[in-house]
């Protein structure tokens, strides 16, 4: 080995140490305590070895988490990029109060969540919520009804949502396992779109002016065009990151979770997302192990959009 | 009847007046070329008629029909932007295909996946013409790159070529080649006047480099605050300028300007040296006198302007010697040829003259005169 290939190794020693310590020991060490069946104050472990895999993979309440992980996932990821995006381009477009707009989507993204959550509790609460409140008042005008229960087409009062919920009172958000993760999804858009709308406003400032001008002489007529032709390549890369962004930011929805219902992940356990999970076993139950194989789990999600979007990166929306 | 005719085009952004009532006819396949300082309005004007831009008044005709609200794209002109504006995410051959298809495709057949099946005849015809104008371009070997994986010169052509594939009445370049390198500038240069000649049709081109303006166009508009100060053939406007600010413009190294004094209404002294002509009209008024460098000329007659070299600049072809003169504020530029330079160097005292029939006369508003009698003039020098 010569001498420029050592000292190359000098240079790259403080960021190879301080992986191994920040990321490289941590996760080797859940991957250990995965195995076994570790809960802290105890003087040992048994090593235990796929059992607490096995566990996830077969018990109904383990079910129950994949279930709402992924429902939470697919739902917010899609909605807050779609927002976001939509949110930016409407904000690029106008020519006044674009800062107003810009700060009011941007507020939910500063707040608290746990002071958020105590908010929407509030307003969720089935008899004295506002929403609720504001729901009944619908039934109350004739043709607000007539509009929202379908009856000008011929519906019957109990054919649809609305109809149904005004007979028999209005849904109890987050208490009805019915309701409780898509309540969670509403709040977690709603928090969670004006950051991918900053981020999205900043990669339309990079889009030259002069491509739409291309654009338009090359007979691109009408914005949707446009769109397709200059916007959306050119936010090809910002795409990529918010998405992976906001997947990650996804997996681990957690403080909502808690705030809403701090004895155990809604009603039937319909809102237990993995990170509430890991806290509920690791944490509440001092269940080492198993909370540890669910970190893995949880680790090799992330790793896979991350790689998904590394290979996104490198091989499409890279244009130069 | 084609051509194109912009009539009392108006513009202002905010409070700034852009363009003041321009004017301009162009031809059916010229090259016109609109030349001015930074600011002036020649890029606006280019997009008023692209249609890119709405004029505060006036209006627009191509090819005699009146085009002022009619959309860009329905315009049949093609644009080639200073930055080439080429999609980053397509290839050179997808990057000329796309005017094509947005003309000549239905939503339908443009719709992705079924579009290709149902128009393969269709894509086939605009797929040959791609690789015509490729060819005609010397792009052929580039058509699968991604304009990321080209250089300067490649990406002009490649913009070049998206604009040519459809045919279109006319062609507007706003600054196209001031992106490249000078050498490849100049070839440039002379690769579109040949295109403009191959192709017949009408080039409308916007610059603010006067040499581009002057060898690539058969007539030139000299834009300045908004105006069209002078439209022209470019020899008529570098010897005939009808405005200070043109001469000052064009030509490089700059005119020389000296301001002097009518005495007499048929003399003016420059210098303590009198030129005859008919100044009746200027009497007690300042006029200037505008000479160009290559017009003044060394003697070894001591009874010329005076002067001491502070600076030569050395062009390979000719020397640029700049000098001081008593009496006169500015620096004057001269031009001499390699063989008379290399006796000069700074601080040498030279004497130089000219012929009157090169001197340009401005009145104090800045217009050009005539005070010689054209039947007239004379080879004279001054001195």
């Amino acid at each position: 080995m010569n001498s420029v290939h050592k000292s190359a190794y000098w240079f790259l020693a403080p960021a190879i140490i301080l992986m191994i310590i920040i990321f490289g020991i941590p996760i080797i060490m859940a991957l250990g305590l995965s195995l076994t069946d570790y809960s802290l104050g105890n003087p040992g472990a048994n090593f235990v070895g796929l059992d607490n895999y096995e566990k996830i993979f077969t018990r109904s309440s383990y079910e129950k988490m994949f279930g709402a992980t992924f429902r939470y996932v697919l739902v917010v990821v899609p909605l807050t990029v779609g927002l976001g995006l939509g949110a930016a381009l409407l904000i690029n477009s106008i020519t006044r109060f674009g800062d107003l707009y810009k700060t009011i989507y941007f507020l939910p993204v500063m707040a608290t969540l746990m002071a958020m959550a105590i908010v929407w509790q509030i307003m969720l609460h089935p008899s004295i919520g506002e929403i609720n409140r504001f729901l009944q008042s619908g039934c109350e005008i004739g043709w607000l009804k007539n509009l929202l229960t379908l009856s000008f087409l011929g519906f019957e009062k109990m054919d649809t949502w609305f109809g149904r919920s005004c007979e028999d009172g209005m849904p109890n958000w987050l208490g009805d396992k019915d309701y409780a993760i898509w309540v969670v999804c509403f709040i977690g858009v709603w928090q969670g779109f004006g950051f991918n709308m900053v981020l999205y406003l900043a990669g339309l400032t990079s889009v030259s002016r002069e491509l739409y001008m291309a654009a338009e002489m090359d007979g691109a007529k009408s914005s949707w065009e446009r769109f397709r032709l200059v916007t959306w390549p050119a936010l090809g890369p910002t795409t990529v990151f918010v998405v992976t962004i906001s997947c990650i930011k996804a997996f681990q929805v957690f403080d909502i979770v808690e705030a809403f219902w701090t004895r155990g992940a809604g009603p039937s356990k319909t809102a237990y997302v993995m990170m509430y999970a890991i806290f509920e076993k690791g944490i509440k139950q001092n269940l080492i192990g198993i909370g540890a194989s669910i970190t893995i789990i949880f680790l090799i999600f992330v790793m896979m959009i991350t790689l998904v979007q590394r290979y996104l990166v490198e091989k499409r929306v890279h244009y130069s | 009847m084609s051509g194109i005719f912009l009539k009392k085009i108006n513009k202002s952004f905010g409070n700034t007046l852009v363009l003041n009532n321009v004017d301009l006819e162009i031809y059916e396949g010229e090259f016109l070329t609109l030349v001015g300082p930074s600011g002036c309005g020649k890029s606006t004007l280019l997009r008023i008629l692209a249609g890119l831009e709405s004029s505060d008044s006036g209006e627009v005709f191509i090819g005699g029909a009146d085009m002022t609200k009619v959309k860009p794209a329905d315009r049949n002109l093609a644009m080639v932007f200073q930055s080439y504006a080429l999609y980053p995410h397509l290839t050179v051959s997808e990057n000329m295909l796309t005017p094509l298809k947005l003309r000549h495709l239905s939503t339908l057949e443009r719709f992705p996946l079924i579009g290709p099946f149902i128009s393969r005849e269709k894509r086939n015809e605009l797929t040959e013409r791609v690789r015509k104008t490729a060819k005609i371009l010397k792009l052929e070997s580039f058509l699968k790159r991604k304009p990321g994986q080209l250089s300067g010169g490649q990406r002009q052509r490649a913009a070049l070529g998206r604009a040519m594939v459809r045919n279109p009445v006319g062609f507007l370049m706003d600054e196209p080649l001031s992106n490249l390198d000078a050498a490849l500038r100049v070839h440039m240069r002379s690769e579109l006047s040949e295109l403009h000649k191959a192709l017949g049709s009408t080039f409308v081109y916007v610059t603010h480099d006067q040499a581009e303006a002057l060898t690539m166009s058969n007539r030139l508009a000299v834009m300045m605050d908004g105006n069209i100060l002078q439209l022209g053939k470019p020899r008529e406007i570098y010897e005939k300028p009808s405005d200070i600010r043109v001469a000052e413009f064009i030509g490089s190294p700059k005119i020389n300007i000296f301001s002097c004094n009518v005495i007499k209404s048929n003399q003016v002294e420059i210098c303590g040296f009198k030129i005859q002509g008919n100044f009746q009209h200027f009497m007690d008024k300042k006029i200037s006198i505008g000479i160009r460098p290559e017009h003044l000329s060394l003697t070894n007659d001591r009874n010329c302007i005076k002067g001491i070299i502070k600076h030569r600049e050395n062009l390979g072809s000719d020397f640029f010697m700049h000098v001081e003169s008593p009496n006169i504020e500015k620096r004057i530029i001269l031009r001499v040829s390699p063989e008379e330079a290399l006796n000069l160097q700074v601080d040498a005292k030279v004497n130089f003259n000219f012929s009157q029939k090169y001197a340009l006369f401005f009145n104090s508003a800045g217009k050009r005169v005539e005070v010689f009698d054209p039947n007239n003039i004379t080879n004279k020098k001054i001195a």
